[in-house]
C-alpha cells in the first residue's frame, strides 16, 4: 500500500525534525534521572523501581503482557470504531431533522454528565466480564466526543453553499454527504484524534474493575501479587499503545483532510 | 430601432415598471415576473418588481448596492419565496418559486468551490446530484477544459488556481449544469479590471456557442452593456424595475464598442437613472450600502 510506504517514508523526517530531538532528548534526561534516584537511593521496588529494572521486567513477563496488550487493543479499538459511528450518525440525524436536536442533546449531554467510569459497575453488570462490557464503556466514552465535534461541523457549513446546492436539486441528504461531511470532517478528526487517549484509558479502568485479560487485568494482577515491577511494566506497555494509536490517527488525519 | 423610442438622455423618468413593450410577442418569454414583492421584518427588498425574459436573451441587471438584487435571485433561483401576490411564470407555466430549485443554473457571487474536489469534480458538482454517471460527466467536463481555458489544470484544486480561474470553475459548473435560464450574480465582481474585460469578452464567446438564456447581476455599467441585449436597472430598496434599455450594438462586440459615440449615449441614460436611485439609497435612513449589507 503506498500509506505504508508514505508512513515509511515520513519516518526520517519526523526522526530528523528538532521537536522530535527535543522530545527524545526529554526522555532520555527523565530516564536517566529516574534510574540514579532509584539505584542512587537503592529505593525498593514498591516504591520505585528502576528503569533498566522495568524494561527487563516487560521482557521477562512478555508472554503474558503481549496477550494482555493486544487484548486491551481490540477493545479499545472496537469501542474506538463503534463510538466514533455513533456519534456522527447522531450528529447527521440531527443535521438532517433538526426537531430531534432538542430530543437527543439534552440525553447525551446528561449521560455525559458524570465520569463515564462512573458507568462502568452497570455496564459490567448488563453486559459481563468479557470484552462486551469494555466495548461498550469505550463507545460510550468515545460517541460523545465525536458526536459533539462532529455536530459543530456540520453546522460550520457556508449557508450560501448548501444554497447553491439546492438551487441544483439537492436534498438534505445529498447537502449532507456531499458538503456538510468533508466540511465536518477537519473537525471530526480532532475529536477524534482526542478520544484515542480517552479510549485506552476508559478500556483500562473498566479492566481493572472487572476482567478477564488485558492490561487492566494485568494491573490489578500485580496489585494483589505486590508485584509493583509488574504494574510498572503494565503502565509502559499501556503508554506505548496510547502513544502509537494516537501517531496512527495523526497520521491518518493529516492524509485525509489535504485541502486544510 | 426600438432604441429611438427612448431616445435621447435627459433623466425622463423611465419606462419603469411599466409593462415592457418588448420584441414582437411570437415567441413566449422564458420568464415572466409580475408584481414580485419581498420584504424580511420591516425592510421591504422588492416591490412590484415586473419583467420578462425571452428565450436566448442576454440581459443584464444593474441597481445601487442593496436593491434587492440579491433577494430577486434567490426567488429566480428557488431558494426564496416571493410575497403573496407575485407571479412567477417559467416556460408557459405559473409556478412556485421552490419548483425551480434544480430547473434554472445559478451562480452565486463566490465562486464557493469545494476544496476538497478537483477543478474536474467540482465542474461536475450539479451532474453529480442529479446522479449523473460520474465517469461519463468527468469525460464531459474534461472535453470542455480548453474552452475554459482550464486545459490541464483539471486534476488540480482550487487552492491551486487564480482568482481568475476559479471563477472560470464555478461557470463551467453552472453551464454543465444544463438548464435554459442561467443566473449569474456579479460573476466577475471580485476580479481586477483586466482580468474582468477578458473574462467577459471570453463568456460572449462561449454564450454565443451555448445558447442559453442569461440574467446577469452586475453593478458595473460598463459591463451591464457590454455584455446585454438588454439592461434593467432596479430602484433603490425596495427595488422594482426603474429602466429597461434595449441594447442594439451589433454582435460580434469588439472590445472598442465601449467607445462608440452610442455606447457613450446608452451609458449616459444608465448612469443618470443610476445615479438618482444610488442617491436615494444613499439618503435613506438606515439603508447606506456601506453598513448594511445587501438584503437577501
Amino acid at each position: 500500500m503506498s500509506a505504508t510506504a508514505d508512513f515509511a517514508a515520513a519516518l526520517p523526517r519526523v526522526l530528523g525534525s528538532r521537536t522530535v530531538q527535543r522530545g527524545v532528548l526529554g526522555m532520555v534526561l527523565l530516564v536517566a534521572v529516574w534510574e540514579g534516584v532509584a539505584r542512587g537511593f537503592a529505593l525498593p521496588a514498591y516504591t520505585l523501581p528502576a528503569v533498566s529494572a522495568i524494561l527487563v521486567n516487560i521482557v521477562d513477563s512478555w508472554a503474558v503482557l503481549a496477550p494482555a496488550a493486544s487484548y486491551t487493543l481490540t477493545e479499545s479499538l472496537l469501542g474506538y470504531g463503534v463510538g466514533s459511528l455513533i456519534g456522527i450518525a447522531l450528529a447527521g440525524l440531527i443535521t438532517l431533522v433538526p426537531r430531534a436536536r432538542a430530543a437527543i442533546l439534552p440525553v447525551a449531554t446528561a449521560i455525559n454528565s458524570v465520569p463515564v467510569v462512573a458507568w462502568s459497575p452497570l455496564i459490567l453488570l448488563w453486559f459481563g466480564i468479557g470484552i462486551a462490557s469494555k466495548v461498550v464503556m469505550v463507545a460510550l466514552a468515545v460517541s460523545f466526543t465525536v458526536f459533539l465535534s462532529a455536530l459543530a461541523g456540520f453546522d460550520r457549513v457556508d449557508r450560501r453553499a448548501a444554497d447553491l446546492m439546492r438551487s441544483f436539486g439537492a436534498g438534505r441528504l445529498s447537502v449532507l454527504w456531499r458538503l456538510r461531511l468533508p466540511t465536518a470532517l477537519p473537525l471530526i478528526a480532532a475529536g477524534m484524534r482526542v478520544s484515542t487517549v480517552r479510549a485506552i484509558i476508559v478500556a483500562i479502568v473498566t479492566e481493572m474493575l472487572g476482567a478477564y485479560d488485558g492490561i487492566g487485568w494485568v494491573i490489578y494482577q500485580a496489585v494483589l501479587q505486590v508485584d509493583f515491577v509488574r504494574v510498572w511494566s503494565a503502565i509502559f506497555v499501556a503508554s506505548a499503545i496510547s502513544l502509537a494509536f494516537f501517531g496512527l490517527v495523526s497520521f491518518c488525519e493529516r492524509r485525509l483532510i489535504f485541502w486544510t | 430601432m426600438p432604441v429611438a423610442t427612448h431616445h435621447k438622455g435627459s433623466s425622463e423618468p423611465a419606462s419603469g415598471a411599466a409593462a415592457p413593450e418588448f420584441p414582437a410577442a411570437a415567441v413566449p418569454p422564458l420568464l415572466d415576473l409580475r408584481g414580485l414583492s419581498k420584504t424580511f421584518g420591516a425592510v421591504q427588498a422588492l416591490g412590484n418588481f415586473t419583467a420578462t425574459i425571452q428565450p436566448g436573451e442576454f440581459v443584464t441587471v444593474v441597481g445601487p448596492s442593496g436593491c434587492g438584487k440579491s433577494t430577486l435571485f434567490n426567488i429566480v433561483s428557488g431558494l426564496e419565496e416571493p410575497d403573496a401576490g407575485g407571479v412567477v411564470r417559467f416556460q408557459g407555466a405559473s409556478v412556485m418559486a421552490a419548483d425551480l430549485l434544480g430547473r434554472v443554473s445559478f451562480m452565486p457571487q463566490r465562486d464557493l468551490l469545494l476544496p476538497w474536489r478537483t477543478v474536474i469534480d467540482n465542474a461536475v458538482l450539479a451532474l453529480d446530484v442529479e446522479g449523473a454517471p460520474r465517469k461519463a460527466a468527468r469525460e464531459q467536463a474534461r472535453a470542455m477544459l480548453p474552452e475554459f481555458g482550464l486545459a490541464g489544470f483539471g486534476d488540480q484544486y482550487p487552492s491551486q488556481l487564480s482568482g481568475g480561474m476559479r471563477q472560470r470553475v464555478a461557470l463551467m459548473r453552472t453551464f454543465l449544469f444544463k438548464r435554459e435560464l442561467m443566473l449569474l450574480d456579479e460573476p466577475f465582481g471580485a476580479l481586477d479590471a483586466l482580468t474582468r474585460t477578458m473574462m467577459q469578452r471570453w463568456l460572449l464567446d462561449v454564450w454565443q456557442t451555448h445558447k442559453r438564456t442569461i440574467l446577469f447581476i452586475t453593478h458595473d455599467v460598463d459591463e451591464a452593456l457590454f455584455l446585454g441585449d438588454r439592461v434593467i436597472v432596479m430602484s433603490a430598496r425596495p427595488g422594482r424595475v426603474k429602466l429597461e434599455q434595449k441594447v442594439d450594438l451589433p454582435r460580434p462586440r469588439p472590445a472598442e464598442v465601449v467607445i462608440s459615440p452610442e455606447f457613450i449615449r446608452l451609458k449616459r441614460t444608465l448612469l443618470e437613472a443610476i445615479e438618482e436611485e444610488a442617491m436615494k439609497s444613499f439618503l435613506a435612513p438606515g439603508a447606506d450600502g456601506a453598513t448594511t449589507t445587501e438584503v437577501r
